[in-house]
Parts: C-alpha cells; structure tokens; sequence
C-alpha cells in the first residue's frame, strides 16, 4: 500500500517534469504520434509480395506487431528512461542520496522517470489488434483475451529483469550506452513472429532473450491457441526472471563502493 | 549515540604504472595493491554533539561517514548507531539520518524543491501535519520564502544548498551527516548555512558530524574536532586544545609610526612577515606578555594585537607533521594517501 502511494508520487513528478517545458510536451506527442504510424511498415511491406512468411498470415502477424509496439511502450515509456537516471546516479554519485533513503532501492529506481505519451503506445497496440482481428473477420474470445494478458504479464516481467540485469552491468562498466543499445537493437526482433528465425537464433530468442515468450505467446494467446503449459511455462520463466533479476540487483548493489567516496 | 570500535576500511586498488605498454599488460596480468582508507580508527559521539572531521584529502574524512551512514561496508570493526548496525540498512535507521553530500545534489533539477520535498514526506512517510510543521519551521530558518516554487535548476548555488538541506530534513533526522556543505559558497551563505545548522541542532538536539576544508565551519559548529590522518586518528578533542598543541605560539601584529629594521624584530620573537608600516611576529603563548612590554617600548608602534595563528595554517602545519611523520614509517612504499580516496570504485 505504501509502495502504491510512492509510486503515484513518482508518476506526479514525472508528469510535472514532462509538462514542465511545454514545447517540448507537445513535440513529443507529434513524434510518438509518427512513430507509431510507421511502426507497421516493414511488415505491409513484405506481406505486399507473400501470402503468409512461417505459417503467419498478415493478419495473424499483425497481433505479433501489436504486442511488439505495448512492449515498446512499456520498454520507452518506463524502462529506459529510469535506465538513464540510474546510470547518470551512478556516474555522479548521486546514487549514494537515493539509497539512504528508507525505500527499496529497485524500485525507487525503477519508478524514477516515466513518459506518459509512451501511453500512446498502449492504444496502436489495440488499433493494430482491431485491424488484424478485422483482416482475420474474427473477435477474440474472452478466454483468449485473459490468456494473453496473463503472457502480456510475464512477458512484462521479462523485459523488466533483463533491464534491471542490464542497469546491473552499469555498476561494473559505468557506461552503458551501447550495452542499451545493443538491448534496443535485439528487442527490434521481437516484431516478427518467432517462427520466422531458424536454427540457433531461434533458440537463442527462446531461451536467452526470450523475445519469443514476450511477443509470439501473447499474440498466440489472443489467436486462441496458445496451449496452457506453453501458458504455464511464459508465467514460470517470467517469475523465474524476476527473481534472478532481483539477485543480480542485491548482489550489484552489495558491490556498490561510490565513486570519489 | 555514536560508538565506532577499530573500524577499518580496505580498499583493493589495480596499480598499474604509466604508458601504453603497462596498460597493455595490465589487460592481462593486473597488479592489486591493498589501500587503507580508514585504518583502524574508535571514537564514541554522544547525542547532540557536534564534532568536526578534520584531515587532508584522502585522510578517511568521507571514508568513515559513508561507513556510518551505512554506505560503504567495513573491512572490519564495529559501527554503532543509535543502537543500529549502519550495514544492514533498517528503515528505522534511514529515518534516524540524513547525509548532505556539498557536491551532490537530491533535488530534481528541472522542478521546484517542493516537489522534492512532496516526494520525500512520501518516501520517509512523514505525516502531513508534521511535514506542514517542519517545512514550517525549516522555511523560516532557512529563510525560503518562494524560493521553493521556482525549479531548482534556476535557483543560485546557495539556494539550491538551502533547498538541499531542507530536503534532507524533511523527516527529522536525529543524526546529521555533512559532508562539505559550504563548499563553493560565498561567504555570507557559509555563514548562513552554519547558523542554521547551530540553530537546528539546538532546537531538535540532533547529533552532528560534519567534515569541511573550511576552517570556519569546524571552529563555528564544532566543540569537538577528531583529526583523521592517513586513515588513522590523529586528535580527538577541543579544537583550542588542538591549536595550543600544535601552535603554542601567538601571533603579534605590530604596525608602526616609521619604518623599522628587521634586524631590529629578530629578538622579540619569529618574524614571520616584514613590511615597511607592519610586522608579524610569533611568540610563544607565555612570553606574550614580556614581549609586548618591550615591544612597546623600544619600538615606534602605533598600534598592536594579538591573535591566534590561523586555523588554516595550523591545519596544514598538522597534516605536514603527518605527511613526514608517514613518510618515515613507510619509505619502501609511499604515496598511500593519493590513492585512498581517488579510486574507491
């Protein structure tokens, strides 16, 4: 309960910092609005020349397409831009005032800075879906819906602990930017159905970037036939993540001696 | 309040000399050398005391303060306060403290302090009335006035320190933790913030312990001074005490009518500046007397005072001692004391 409060406290001044320049506000709202608009280009474009690429119809990876841009949001609008601050804490040592005070630390860190236009992520998702569902000229049932929340929720927990692992690395390397990029760079993959990658990339965006459970089950799910255990199995990995996350956090923060202490 | 046993702090520093060829080989093969930072060093503070950590750059100053604050974890040794262990970071610890950082900063720059002090009374779970109060209270100490509704990043150096501590206080904190907080003031904001501290610890009897290059902060705040050298405890005491050690002279200003031959002053004490209108003389305390009977009596002087010598200059007269005194011990390997506090990562 005090933790949902610190939370709302967290999202208030976010939302005053994004306000605080108005300009820039309202430039950020054009562009988010643009890059969604695009966000579907790449897969019209090679649809335009195949019926189906991996047993996928467009229609089908248009549900894909729609979780990829959520966790896009998710990602943009709040992982990456607390990233940024706890990598500039740890550069400027600033880290040390945020762990004296009587709060998790992770979570302070991880709720430090979010972008509320990144919510505009949210409705391109539900307009991709309603396009696709519309191509298909099928409604998705009740069941697949919750189904595909339920992966949507591991898969949300998969992306936060590989984050936090990467915010980890910042302890050791002080600079991240690339490793963040590199991150951002892989998670482009997660726009395509995990049937479209073979052999050892397959298995590496199954098992060691689960981009395959973050984005495939989901869409899977809302299709209807995703099979429970796979279902079971999202959930397990993304409890399993969280918790492996948590470890590494401790254990970096354990390590943490403050720059020019 | 405070009880520190033995505390040691360790650090494991990669050594490498300079050039490309070395840096080459330490990718390979890398060459630890173990730094003591704080080495050694039991001190006990009482509650509503104020005591001033004095000692060079790399002395172990800030070393030790993050060990109390529960920042940096000993190599050894026992750290108490207030009944808590600072290492395991309790709640109920973290709302007993505060830690000011002078070259760090909390607010959040692009918005005003009061959404850094909103954000605290949530953090540390203050309720409202009592927020409303303190704020109340620290606004008219510190004189905020509007200086808490315009974004932080607009406020002057001084009034961002201001600001600082207020959000640092928010909660109350028995024990406060300064690390430099006059640092880069000017020095009427130096005077304010010290007042304030004076103030602050008198009205809620908090327990202090500050650390500043400025001599100033340390005579004005601190009844108490512990000097830390080489990570070990060099003093602990009255800071006049301290003075009297190190300095048992006192420092005769003399002005005079016409000009006097230096050859003259030679026999009334040290000279430690000669000019045409004045001089400055050195004596020990218990020949002031003497000196100034005669002084005024052989010599045109047109005006005269005694003073202490200055706080800087007994300062740097310790940690020069010091630096000897270390040098003699560990000629094989010197240099400790650069490394101590400039690669704690």
């Amino acid at each position: 309960m005090r933790y949902l409060r610190l939370f709302g406290m967290q999202i208030r001044a976010s939302l005053l910092l994004s306000m605080q320049y108005r300009l820039e506000f309202v430039l950020d709202g054009f562009v988010e609005v643009f890059w969604m608009a695009t966000a579907v280009v790449p897969l019209y474009v090679v649809y335009e020349r195949r019926q189906d690429i991996a047993g996928w119809s467009f229609g089908e990876a248009l549900m894909v397409m729609g979780w990829f841009t959520f966790l896009q949001g998710v990602l943009e609008g709040a992982i990456n831009p607390s990233l940024v601050t706890v990598v500039d804490h740890i550069r400027k040592g600033t880290l040390d005032l945020l762990l004296m005070k009587p709060a998790d630390a992770q979570f302070l860190v991880s709720t430090a800075r979010l972008q509320p236009w990144r919510t505009v992520n949210v409705a391109t998702a539900i307009a991709i879906f309603g396009w696709g569902f519309h191509l298909l000229r099928r409604v998705p049932s009740a069941a697949a819906v919750a189904t595909a929340s339920l992966a949507a929720v591991a898969a949300i927990a998969i992306l936060y602990s590989l984050w936090i692992v990467t915010v980890s690395a910042a302890f050791y390397l002080v600079r991240i930017d690339n490793l963040t990029q590199l991150f951002n760079a892989v998670f482009d993959a997660a726009r395509w159905p995990a049937q479209v990658f073979r052999g050892v990339v397959r298995v590496i965006l199954t098992f060691v970037i689960p981009l395959a459970l973050m984005t495939t089950c989901p869409a899977e799910a809302l299709l209807g036939r995703l099979p429970l255990h796979v279902l079971a199995g999202c959930l397990l990995a993304g409890g399993l993540s969280l918790a492996v996350a948590r470890r590494v956090w401790q254990t970096s923060i354990a390590r943490y001696t403050s720059a020019g202490g | 309040m405070i009880v520190v046993r033995d505390l040691r702090k360790h650090y494991r520093v990669h050594e490498r000399p300079p050039g490309v060829a070395a840096a080459f080989r330490s990718l390979f093969r890398r060459a630890y050398k173990d730094v003591a930072a704080v080495d050694g060093i039991s001190f006990a503070i009482a509650s509503g005391e104020r005591v001033g950590f004095l000692g060079p750059n790399g002395a172990g100053k800030t070393t030790t303060l993050k060990v109390l604050a529960g920042l940096l974890h000993p190599t050894s040794g026992e750290v108490d306060v207030d009944g808590h262990d600072p290492r395991r970071r309790e709640d109920a610890f973290l709302k007993k403290i505060m830690l000011v950082l002078g070259q760090k900063q909390q607010l959040l720059w692009d918005l005003p302090p009061s959404e850094t002090f909103e954000l605290n009374r949530a953090v540390y779970d203050v309720p409202r009335a009592q927020f409303a109060e303190t704020m109340g209270e620290l606004s008219e100490l510190l004189e905020l006035g509007d200086l808490v509704k315009k974004p932080a990043r607009t406020l002057s150096l001084g009034e961002r320190m201001k600001c600082e501590l207020a959000a640092a206080l928010v909660h109350r904190p028995k024990v406060l933790f300064l690390d430099e907080p006059t640092i880069g003031l000017d020095v009427s904001m130096q005077a304010t913030v010290r007042d304030f501290v004076e103030r602050y610890n008198q009205r809620y009897g908090a327990t202090l312990i500050l650390t500043s290059h400025y001599m100033e902060d340390v005579a004005r705040l601190c009844p108490r001074v512990i000097v830390i050298d080489h990570g070990k405890l060099a003093y602990d005491g009255t800071l006049e005490e301290l003075v009297a050690r190190i300095r048992p002279d006192k420092r005769i200003v003399l002005r005079f009518a016409r000009p006097v031959d230096a050859s003259d002053l030679a026999a009334f004490g040290r000279v430690v500046r000669h000019g045409a209108g004045e001089s400055v003389l050195d004596v020990h305390k218990e020949d002031v007397n003497r000196v100034v009977g005669q002084a005024l009596a052989q010599l045109p002087v047109s005006d005269l005072t005694v003073e202490n010598p200055p706080l800087e200059e007994v300062m740097s007269e310790l940690f020069a001692r010091g630096r000897t005194a270390a040098a003699r011990t560990e000629s094989r390997s010197p240099g400790p004391l650069e490394a101590a506090e400039g690669s704690t990562r």
